[in-house]
């Protein structure tokens, strides 16, 4: 749909199933690796990916990497869809009109 | 569901009145979708995107065609009640089991129709969150999730 990270981010399941543990509250990495069936590195991969689509953060505490649930990640996929089904009903619209257009000159 | 969300987000939530019969509006919207559904900036294959359907009834496949008849689904009929509400799921471009959920309503109006639209489903739900423990079908734990969140607005 040329959507956008966030939307691709979520497509895969384990990285789903890590963003709703983020999204429940902070989480460090092992607790996340321990959450799910994959490999260490193919969760560090993950979490890049969510990190990248900005729908975590990470935060440094000493020798740990602490996850946050990044709310603007969410928010920008909000307004991804709200801007999509604008235009879509802005679509819809122009068509609707037409047809009423043409009806009331058909003379119905 | 849990209860620690700190997060809320809205549904979207869409108006727009048409002046057409109810009957036409929602055929419009929903079997005669091709004929509006601006393909080229919002589909799976863009450019390549030459239709889409919205197949009318429950279970029906909402989908877009592309140009060497690969198809791309956007989402499944969850509710069909011609003329006055449909209610489908929302993937295009991923899996049903991250799928959202779009209400959208049809109601008379002095000279046409009002045409409500209503986006829900900013859980995204886990992978092995399939079934809960009293056997719920995904679907309508799912749904019904969502409309906790709404109650909880």
């Amino acid at each position: 749909m040329t959507y956008k990270d966030p939307f691709n981010a979520l497509g895969d399941p384990t990285r789903r199933k890590l963003f709703e543990q983020i999204r429940q509250g902070p989480c460090t990495v092992n607790e996340l690796a321990e959450s799910v069936s994959v490999s260490q590195p193919a969760v560090s991969q993950h979490l890049k990916v969510l990190r990248e689509a900005q729908l975590v953060r990470v935060e440094k505490q000493g020798q740990r990497r602490i996850y946050h649930l990044n709310p603007d990640g969410l928010a920008e996929m909000r307004r991804y869809v709200d801007e999509m089904w604008d235009d879509a009903l802005r679509a819809f619209a122009a068509e609707a009109e037409k047809r009423a257009k043409s009806a009331g000159e058909a003379g119905e | 569901m849990n209860s620690m969300k700190a997060i809320k987000i809205e549904p979207v939530r869409k108006e727009l009145k048409v002046r057409l019969t109810k009957e036409a509006a929602f055929k419009l919207f929903t079997a005669e979708i091709g004929t509006w559904w601006p393909l080229p900036s919002h589909s799976v294959g863009g450019d390549d995107a030459q239709t889409c359907y919205f197949e009318g009834r429950a279970g029906g496949r909402i989908y877009e065609v592309m140009s060497d008849g690969r198809e791309a689904e956007w989402g499944r009929v969850v509710t069909w009640e011609p003329y006055d509400r449909v209610v489908f799921t929302w993937y295009p471009g991923r899996t049903p089991d991250s799928a959202q959920e779009v209400t959208v309503t049809f109601s008379d109006f002095p000279g046409g129709t009002r045409v409500e639209l209503v986006h829900v489903g900013w859980e995204i739900r886990g992978a092995d969150a399939q079934t809960d423990r009293d056997g719920y079908d995904m679907g309508w734990d799912f749904v019904l999730s969502n409309y906790v969140i709404a109650a909880g607005a």
